[in-house]
């Protein structure tokens, strides 16, 4: 068990999010995490590597206690995040994205730096891109970068935060194939996303959020063809009828 | 020396009174004119007339590129060298600050203007309003909230730069605090006196104009 | 045209001014970079002192703070050259906005730039450095540099207390010359020379020393517009609040 989320609870003010959930997740399970907007899912990934903090319950990640202040940042040695929103850094090119980690955090030489973040930009198939600046990039190819930026830092986990939705249709493809081909090569991810399609044919395990705690969770086949959970099923209807 | 300081204060009170009251005056009026000055310059600006928005380009660039202490000069001996008499350091003072602040102000009433979305002048258009109308009725009253925090910012700065007439000799607070200081009461005090008495002014004022600008952000995302 | 005999004196005074104005920036660059952490620290106290500075000197004439300096202090006993004193002040007062200008560019780096920064494992000063420090200068960049010239058309005033820059140099030969009109009106080119000529090195700087030159809201782009630097959307941080700009001083 790499990701083991026990009984969380989050509020924000007045409003409970994340009413009581667990999850285990398997070393190289592809989990995908669907459900209506606002009802707790990035909020659940945002947890898992501590950039939320959590009322109550437990998150132990590859080892370490992330619900435990003191031990928190260390998950980031093995969680890497995608952002809905990117989050490149503006001043910095592709490359320099990706190799500003590697050197700052795992003191890498600039040399050995180089070569791993020019061997993940070629995973996802921008090494030609390596010298432009994020906003001289599709929406497609900063999002390409930005994957191939936590996965210099080899994570053992990787979080998509509704990778594709920021993106104009005709680009969310290059980025789902990335996605895809991460999941072939058997790494962990935690994916919340509203393209049915990846979570359909991609994901091990597919988990409904609504309202807070999970409604029903099991293989992508089951979830998806035969729904027990009513509010999936009228989940379902709405999304899968565009 | 404390003692005395106060002493000489309190004997040149009407000295000091004079000049706050003179200081008063010249922004008052200028602060009239200016807003006068700055409403025509920023409204002509927006309307983009050719040769006008040629001509006051150039004023802009005159008066938001050199200091006010100069133009004061300018005006005031200029005046004096065209033997124009009736020109006084007030008056001096007073077109000089116009135009300096009317200039700033302009800009502040042309980005007002601006932040109205032109799909309201689009739609007024298509109800057959005419361009005066549409001007009075639809532009000018949702400008007129979003112009006032800046406006009473540039109100703040205007009553900061009248002190620079005294400098031509215009017998206002600090000019008059001058005065008392040559009859011996100590400089540091009664400079710092002047300084608080603009901050007891404008202090309050600027929160309110905080607030202002808080309360319109609230209620319309942006403020010119 | 007699007056341009003295020549030398424009001349003169037009240095004076560009670098005691200089001078007195740097100090404000300082003062600004101190203040503008002590308003974000987390000590009450240190964000009191801070907004007690910002609000003293924006609120009180820059005039009446130059006179403090000189004469003020003479008066109790410190006696500083005008030029020192006037730098000070000054220096003193640029302060106050640089503080603010800094103080809304540090802040204007989003969020998520500080939260990828966390999921990829630097730490705190890592992101200050390599993050938020290189996007608040882009952005801070042409707000300071337009207070650089405000600075400028504000050393002015040491003329008033008997230094001879620009506006004391061109009084001392409309004394002479009695040709008023010119002599003033070529001070005021002068002026418009001088703030043009720092506005066009910094868009030239700027341009080769900000690769890509974007921060996440701005670009940077000048216009000589009104010889202050204008970026294309109108926003600059720290320029936009009405109270900063309110704050602005006779110059």
């Amino acid at each position: 068990m790499i990701v083991q989320v026990t009984d969380v609870r989050k509020r924000f003010g007045d409003n409970e999010v994340l009413k009581g959930v667990s999850v285990e997740v398997e070393k190289g399970e592809v989990i995908a995490v669907i459900g209506a907007s606002g009802s707790g899912k990035s909020t659940l990934l945002r947890t898992i590597n501590g950039l939320e903090t959590i009322d109550s319950g437990q998150i132990v990640v590859n080892g370490v206690p992330v619900h435990d202040p003191k031990s928190a940042h260390l998950v980031h040695q093995h969680v890497g995040m995608v952002f809905q929103q990117f989050n490149l850094f503006p001043h910095l090119t592709a490359l320099e994205n990706a190799t500003l980690a590697l050197r700052k955090v795992k003191k890498l030489s600039k040399a050995d730096a180089t070569e791993r973040a020019m061997s993940a930009l070629t995973s996802v198939g921008l090494a030609e891109k390596a010298g432009s600046y994020p906003q001289q990039l599709s929406g497609g190819q900063q999002q390409r970068v930005a994957i191939a930026r936590a996965l210099a830092l080899q994570p053992q986990v990787m979080l998509f935060d509704e990778a594709t939705s920021a993106l104009d249709p005709e680009l969310v493809g290059e980025v789902t194939k990335v996605m895809r081909e991460l999941a072939a090569a058997g790494m962990t991810m935690l994916v919340v996303t509203h393209e049915m399609g990846f979570a359909r044919e991609t994901a091990d395990r597919v988990l409904f959020f609504d309202g807070g705690v999970i409604g029903e969770q099991g293989s992508a086949e089951q979830v998806f063809t035969s729904p027990s959970n009513p509010r999936l099923q009228q989940f379902l209807r709405r999304v899968l009828e565009h | 020396m404390n003692g005395n300081a106060w002493e000489a204060i309190w004997a040149g009170r009407e000295l000091l009174w004079n000049g706050l009251l003179a200081t008063l005056a010249l922004s008052a009026v200028t602060i009239i004119t200016s807003t006068v000055v700055g409403f025509l310059v920023g409204f002509a600006r927006y309307s983009r007339i050719p040769v006008l928005d040629v001509v006051l380009r150039v004023y802009l660039e005159l008066f938001r590129g050199t200091p006010l202490l100069i133009q004061l000069m300018f005006v005031y001996f200029g005046a004096a060298y065209l033997r124009l008499d009736w020109v006084s350091v007030f008056i001096a003072s007073a077109i000089a600050i116009t135009l300096y602040q009317g200039a700033y102000i302009s800009e502040v009433f042309r980005a007002g203007f601006a932040s109205v979305p032109p799909g309201q002048r689009e739609a007024a258009r298509t109800l057959g309003l005419s361009r005066f109308h549409t001007n009075k009725d639809v532009v000018f009253p949702q400008t007129t909230l979003v112009v006032l925090p800046p406006l009473f910012g540039q109100y703040l700065t205007l009553i900061k730069n009248t002190v620079l007439a005294s400098v031509i000799g215009f017998s206002d607070i600090v000019r008059q605090g001058q005065a008392i200081i040559e009859r011996g009461a100590n400089s540091f005090v009664v400079y710092l006196v002047i300084a608080a008495l603009f901050f007891a002014f404008n202090y309050p004022l600027s929160l309110l104009a905080g607030a202002l600008e808080r309360r319109i952000i609230r209620k319309r995302g942006v403020v010119a | 045209m007699n007056f341009l005999n003295y020549i030398e004196l424009f001349i003169s005074g037009a240095w004076v001014t560009l670098w005691t104005s200089t001078v007195a920036f740097a100090l404000g660059l300082v003062l600004g970079v101190l203040v503008a952490l002590a308003r974000r620290s987390r000590l009450l106290i240190l964000r009191t002192i801070g907004s007690i500075y910002v609000e003293v000197l924006w609120n009180t004439p820059v005039l009446v703070q130059i006179f403090i300096f000189y004469f003020g202090l003479a008066s109790i006993g410190i006696r500083l050259p005008a030029i020192v004193a006037g730098i000070i002040a000054l220096g003193v007062n640029a302060g106050a906005y640089l503080a603010e200008i800094i103080r809304a560019g540090l802040g204007s780096v989003p969020r998520s730039q500080l939260e990828a920064a966390r999921t990829l494992g630097l730490a705190p000063a890592q992101t200050f450095f390599n993050v938020v420090l290189p996007q608040a200068i882009r952005t801070v960049f042409p707000p300071i540099v337009n207070r650089f010239i405000d600075l400028i058309l504000a050393s002015s005033l040491l003329s008033a207390i008997a230094v001879n820059e620009l506006t004391g140099a061109a009084r001392r030969v409309n004394a002479a010359t009695y040709e008023t009109l010119a002599v003033f009106a070529f001070a005021m080119l002068f002026y418009l020379v001088l703030t043009n000529l720092v506005s066009l090195a910094a868009s030239v700087f700027a341009r080769y020393a900000f690769k890509p030159a974007i921060a996440a809201p701005v670009w940077f782009r000048f216009r000589l517009r009104g010889s202050r630097l204008v970026d294309q959307t109108g926003l600059s941080a720290g320029a936009k609040s009405p109270r900063a700009q309110s704050k602005g001083d006779s110059r």
